[in-house]
């Protein structure tokens, strides 16, 4: 370990470095309980803090509705992803079919997808297929887009699996979707956790799919809230902030929750990527 | 269930003609495991890959060829989004790569306790919805009542406030500079449990060999972070690449078209003019250029793509 002047150097850049990547945040936050008085001034902390906004937004609007659509598609998005991914790392890791390493390439070659350049003929193909405006239509391309990153971790982790133990398992006359539950699945339980965090923020904060497919108020996800508010808040920044907090608290306290598991199941698998 | 027929056939003779119906019915087992993300990558993104493709090629008049390809190769504002979005992708990763490595390391090998709490509050940006951080900082940037303007002022600098999303020259990167404010976060918590999975050996035994101070960052922790740089690169291009909420919310592809990229004019050709297959042709391009980037990346790092954490980083 370092000299303690070195420490205490370091300690002190690292405070300035995360004081100021938390301004932004505390800025949001602080906007959001200041009065309509307040709320234009130049400053990061303003006086005479308040509620109201709060008690405004969550009774007016479309927010609640706007909420149960983003639960449905992100748990749905999760749900899916897990589910295919790890059936698809088990073929490739555990089955050893033949193909896997092309099926791999493939898979990651898709990391290399920019959404954008997917964009129309996604919106188009979901037109045809009558699931614009439909959870299923954002489950469908958030799971297909985050299957490879998942496929990367999944079978990384499977392949970290001794085989003995699903050999032992197999003998036992075990079938093979008895051995992925039973035993590879607990076993692989951190890099499910992170595969599952990472879908849930990604699905949860998408907002390029969404807006040119959730075209009506019911089926809009929270990412779009900002964006229908914005007018209607214009001259009101302290409702429009309490929505955008409203918003950002969520995948923030999920965060808090689990980065725990998300840290140690990242340095746990060496995941790099 | 195939192991389970195997097991409960003792007689060797019929093991050989059996062997051929256990393996078919183990292709049929993995081929079902496969199917499902086969079926969502079949859907959601072969199929797309191809009918933008083919979207590309329709010209106008219903004929088919590259027109749309020559009508952007004349068009000001492709020239801008191509400029644009190879500026985003340059500075978002100088910048995340510098400011991830050198957070990481004084997080690492520096603090003796507390890493995981500034692991923890530096990724929280990271977290957010894309769409709230453009609102939040339409608002730290705006003349007069922003956040910016309010330091700006407190100095005795007011009149001097630059209108940052409202010019050409600066719109462009004071956006860049919203994404690397996301983005650092997930660069330092890679970069540490790159630098935690080093070998503490290997780092002891070059210490002994007089490796110390900035020859010990430049010339031994930099080097055995390659897989987890290369990594990042690759994921940190494509990111750059679609960044789409922060430009669509904050300037909207302007002033001006300045700040277009080639994921927003795919939105305002395709979206907001209805120019489909003009937009397919450009997406075209985006997907072409994410690959020849990927590519020179990879060139330049002499391979060593790593998602194991074992491979470029140890050996």
């Amino acid at each position: 370990m370092a000299e303690p002047g070195l420490q205490r150097l370091a300690l002190a850049i690292l405070i300035a470095a995360t004081a100021v990547s938390l301004i932004p945040t505390i800025y949001m936050i602080d906007i959001s309980f200041r009065t309509a008085n307040d709320s234009f001034a130049p400053v990061l902390i303003a006086a005479h803090p308040t509620i109201a906004n709060y008690v405004v937004v969550l009774h007016s609007g479309h927010l609640a509705r706007f909420f149960f659509n983003s639960v449905g598609v992100a748990a749905g998005s999760v749900a899916v992803t897990l589910f295919c991914a790890t059936t698809l790392s088990f073929a490739i890791a555990r089955l050893k079919i033949r193909f896997s390493r092309a099926i791999l390439l493939l898979v990651l070659s898709a990391l290399l997808l920019p959404l954008a350049s997917l964009l129309i003929p996604i919106t188009v193909l979901l037109r045809t297929l009558s699931l614009t405006n439909s959870w299923i239509g954002l489950i469908g391309p958030n799971a297909a887009l985050g299957i490879p990153f998942a496929t990367v971790i999944i079978k990384e982790a499977m392949t970290a699996v001794p085989d003995e133990l699903e050999e032992a398992a197999t003998l036992d006359g075990a079938a093979s979707l008895t051995v992925l539950w039973r035993i590879v699945v607990p076993l692989i339980r951190p890099a499910l956790i992170v595969v599952a965090i990472w879908e849930f923020l990604f699905s949860w904060n998408e907002f390029f799919l969404a807006l040119v497919i959730m075209t009506h108020n019911a089926t809009k996800t929270l990412p779009l809230a900002p964006l229908y508010y914005q007018g209607p808040y214009m001259t009101d920044p302290g409702k429009l902030f309490a929505i955008l907090t409203l918003i950002a608290v969520v995948p923030m306290a999920v965060y808090a929750l689990v980065q725990r598991w998300f840290v140690s199941g990242l340095m746990a698998g060496g995941v790099k990527g | 269930m195939s192991a389970a027929v195997q097991a409960g056939a003792p007689p060797r003779r019929t093991v050989r003609p059996r062997r051929g119906a256990v393996l078919g019915a183990r292709r049929l087992e993995a081929a079902l495991y496969v199917l499902p993300a086969a079926v969502l990558f079949g859907v959601f993104i072969a199929e797309p890959i191809a009918a933008n493709l083919f979207s590309s090629m329709v010209e106008p008049h219903g004929r088919v060829g590259f027109a749309n390809y020559a009508v952007a190769l004349a068009d000001p504002v492709f020239a801008t989004a191509i400029r644009n979005s190879l500026l985003w992708v340059a500075v978002s990763l100088a910048c995340e790569i510098a400011i991830g490595f050198a957070l990481a390391l004084l997080i690492e090998l520096y603090l003796p306790r507390g890493r995981a709490v500034f692991r923890t509050l530096l990724f929280l940006p990271m977290v957010i919805t894309p769409s709230v951080i453009a609102l939040v900082f339409n608002t730290f940037y705006a003349s007069d009542y922003g956040l910016l303007y309010g330091a700006f002022r407190a100095v005795g600098l007011a009149d001097m406030f630059p209108s940052l999303l409202g010019a050409p020259a600066t719109a462009s990167l004071a956006i860049i500079a919203v994404n690397v404010w996301q983005w650092s976060g997930f660069f330092v918590l890679m970069y540490c449990v790159g630098l935690a999975a080093i070998d503490r050996e290997l780092l002891d035994a070059a210490a002994i060999d007089g490796a110390r101070g900035w020859r010990r960052v430049r010339h031994i922790l930099w080097p055995l972070c390659g897989g987890t740089t290369i990594s990042l690169v690759v994921l940190g291009t494509i990111q750059a690449l679609q960044q789409f909420p922060l430009i669509y919310l904050m300037t909207e592809g302007g002033p001006a078209d300045s700040s277009q990229t080639l994921a927003t004019y795919i939105f305002q050709t395709g979206f907001v003019e209805g120019q489909m297959h003009y937009a397919s042709a450009i997406a075209v391009v985006l997907f072409l250029l994410a690959l020849a980037l990927v590519a020179i990346e990879y060139r330049l790092a002499g391979g060593g793509f790593s998602l194991s954490g074992k491979g470029a980083g140890r050996g």
